[in-house]
């Protein structure tokens, strides 16, 4: 195992359940393919490809919510949209997170001046990373799921601080 | 060249139109209420126009404008078949004689606020209730800068 | 007593029913599923569905495993492209219509700057033709095998989606070397295109025309060579040529159902009356003809590529154009040859610096239209093939 290499053999590590579920949750990021607009064939096909290869990361998609860890919102949301991206929110297992990809998720991005057009996706589910971009690259893609994989990892840390301040 | 075909077949067919030799090509201009009989004179005539291209409204500030671009493999060449009718009028549907103006007359009954009388399925097609219609009129505003950044 | 003199002896008419006594084992008296009743099932496929190519949202009745009517529910991407062109500059509208058709943006650009210049009467220089034609070829291969590979995926196959992908980053590495953008190009202009073929460029397309045939019979192999893709496709999904030119259909759809219109010959643009080319053409209008017009067409693409970049002449790239474009007042159309169809920009002009309006005529719009009258009749695994061999893309069916 990877520990023994980092740690010495038969070492033991003293960690609390859940931070060790954390670390094995942020190494194994599924996504929901809900490729909305344009942001779909980059962040998800070209990503999901062979020169960027997002499995390496242990990210991988998945077609239906009920079996998704991260919601990746790839595309412009409209009002008629909404409806359907809170449902699928709301299906996915806890715990859950949501990455807002591309201008358009953000705030709108060029469509922004549109009555019909949603001024970003925090408007109708919680976002946990903005990747900003019209589209992003592949690349930022893969460095907004790092940053959601430093956000997971260090969840019950952040939580015990907040606990210990309030 | 072809907005002779053009007033000849529709004279054929009894039907008024003032046709006119125009930058895009040979446009005719019909009465609303006459649109139907005029797109099947120009599709069974000689000229056979075999094909809708496309079905679009322009808001001109006064009225609505209908344009219907057709064309003829036979002749290769496109005319336009234009009608005119007023905000929240009506305009006869054409899709007997063409089924590809189905979606185009229900996203134009949708986003300038017109009816198809005769249309088989003229729900909302793009847009759902919260949103206030038509979208596509002049007269309808965009979002200000200040409402984008306030969000 | 048998269970059937029980359930007889419980329906007369004059006196106490006795009570029912059933075997060991038996709950109730079994009377098989005659007096069961069908109904007829109405499946919402979409808006979110991994073959559906986007947001499309279709709502199919069902008797059993049988399409009995479909219905097309769009939308999910209205986003306004023509609204918010009306308030954008002449070159800002470029920027909208790339995100409409988003898998081959360069087409509509090319649309929009073609109405704009045929409004202003710019003469667009004779390398800038050239490189027009190129770049749309090279993006309707990059479209292509988008829509090959998905396919694949859609069918079950999901290999060909990962050897597609190789060769669409090599295409994408020679898109933005020269326009700066692996998607959004904003290449093509009012007057002419944004610059030259950089150094790096011509290497790169030469080694990819020098692998691509190879590649492209490995596709061969893979999809149309697998018996089970043979099986899910031919046959199905027939559109006969009467019924694709009463729908207005073009593009690959349109030529698959026997009838070769295809913009670059019958109405030449860009530099396409100086290359030769051939347009591929099915018979029976079914997915499978959809698929092989499309993999001919990458080959013919790759031969136009090579004839661009063998003739490609000297000069200019730009025509002296103003910064600011106010077209006189008038109204030009232009259609442009994408790899869904016939892309057309009809652009009314009030002589101010933004357009009247802009109306794009999208040919998914008009090929998905044909699903209601196609897909009646077929069981529903097929819809996905069938939605899938008419490579839409939802952007444009939106606007």
């Amino acid at each position: 195992m990877a520990l023994d290499k980092l740690l010495g053999e038969n070492s033991v590590i003293f960690t609390k359940s859940e931070q060790l579920f954390d670390a094995a949750r942020a190494n194994s990021l599924w996504y929901l393919s809900y490729g909305i607009a344009c942001c779909a064939i980059e962040g998800l096909m070209s990503a999901g490809g062979p020169k960027f290869d997002y499995d390496r990361f242990g990210i991988f998609h998945r077609g239906s919510p009920r079996q998704a860890d991260v919601m990746i919102v790839a595309g412009t949301v409209n009002k008629k949209m909404a409806h359907a991206l809170r449902k699928l929110y709301d299906q996915m297992p806890e715990p859950k997170w949501v990455i807002a990809m591309g201008a358009c998720a953000c705030t709108g991005g060029p469509f922004r001046e549109y009555p019909n057009v949603v001024l970003g996706v925090d408007k109708i589910v919680p976002v946990d990373v903005y990747v900003p971009g019209c589209p992003p690259r592949p690349e930022s893609m893969q460095y907004g799921f790092m940053q959601l994989q430093d956000k997971i990892r260090n969840r019950r840390k952040e939580m015990a601080r907040e606990q210990r301040s309030a | 060249m072809s907005s002779a075909a053009l007033s000849s077949a529709l004279s054929a067919a009894g039907v008024p139109a003032e046709v006119s030799e125009e930058a895009i090509g040979a446009v005719a201009r019909v009465p609303a209420s006459d649109l139907v009989e005029a797109l099947t004179a120009l599709r069974d005539a000689d000229c056979a126009f075999a094909m809708l291209i496309d079905l679009f409204g322009v808001d001109t500030g006064e009225q609505l404008e209908l344009t219907y671009h057709l064309r003829s493999f036979a002749r290769d060449e496109d005319a336009y078949v234009r009608v005119a009718a007023p905000y929240d009028g009506e305009v006869p549907s054409a899709w007997r004689v063409y089924p590809s103006a189905l979606y185009p007359e229900r996203e134009a009954a949708e986003l300038f606020g017109l009816t198809f009388p005769g249309h088989p399925n003229l729900k909302r097609l793009l847009t759902t209730d919260e949103v206030e219609l038509p979208l596509l009129r002049r007269s309808t505003a965009i979002r200000t800068q200040e409402e984008v950044h306030d969000r | 007593m048998t269970p059937e003199e029980l359930s007889q002896a419980r329906i007369t008419p004059e006196g106490e029913a006795p009570a029912i006594v059933l075997p060991k084992g038996l709950r109730r008296v079994p009377r098989g599923v005659d007096e069961l009743a069908t109904e007829h099932l109405i499946v919402n496929m979409g808006p979110q569905h991994p073959s559906t190519h986007g947001v499309l949202h279709i709502l199919l009745e069902l008797d059993g495993e049988e399409i009995i009517a479909a219905e097309a529910s769009l939308g999910y991407l209205h986003r306004g492209i023509e609204k918010l062109a009306e308030h954008r500059r002449y070159s800002a509208v470029g920027t909208l219509l790339d995100r409409a058709d988003y898998i081959s943006g360069i087409h509509t650009e090319l649309a929009l700057a073609q109405a704009t210049e045929q409004l202003m009467g710019i003469e667009v220089p004779e390398k800038a033709q050239w490189l027009r034609s190129l770049f749309s070829e090279i993006v309707r291969i990059a479209s292509h095998l988008i829509a090959i590979g998905t396919y694949g995926m859609d069918i079950g196959a999901m290999a060909p989606f990962l050897y597609i992908m190789r060769e669409r980053e090599a295409l994408l590495s020679v898109l933005e070397s020269v326009t700066g953008a692996r998607m959004m190009f904003n290449y093509v202009r009012p007057g002419g295109v944004l610059r030259d073929l950089t150094p790096e460029a011509e290497p790169l397309l030469r080694q990819f025309l020098k692998t691509f045939p190879g590649y492209l019979e490995e596709y061969h192999t893979l999809l149309t060579g697998n018996e089970i893709f043979q099986a899910r496709v031919k046959g199905v999904g027939v559109i006969d040529r009467a019924t694709a030119i009463a729908f207005g259909m073009s593009g690959p759809p349109l030529r698959a159902s026997g009838f070769g219109w295809d913009v670059r010959k019958e109405r030449p643009y860009a530099a396409y009356e100086q290359l030769r080319f051939d347009v591929p053409v099915g018979e029976s209008g079914d997915c499978w003809d959809r698929y092989l017009v499309r993999m001919e067409e990458m080959r013919i693409a790759a031969e136009l590529i090579e004839q661009c970049l063998d003739g490609m002449p000297e000069g200019d790239v730009m025509a002296k154009v103003p910064k600011v474009l106010k077209p006189p007042a008038g109204e030009a159309y232009s259609a442009v040859e994408s790899p869904r169809g016939e892309v057309g920009i009809h652009l009314v002009s009030d002589g101010t610096d933004t357009p009247y309006r802009v109306h794009l005529r999208a040919p998914s719009l008009m090929n998905l239209a044909v699903v209601d009258e196609v897909m009646p009749g077929h069981k529903i695994a097929d819809s996905v093939a069938i939605i899938g061999s008419l490579d839409i893309v939802l952007g444009e069916i939106d606007r």
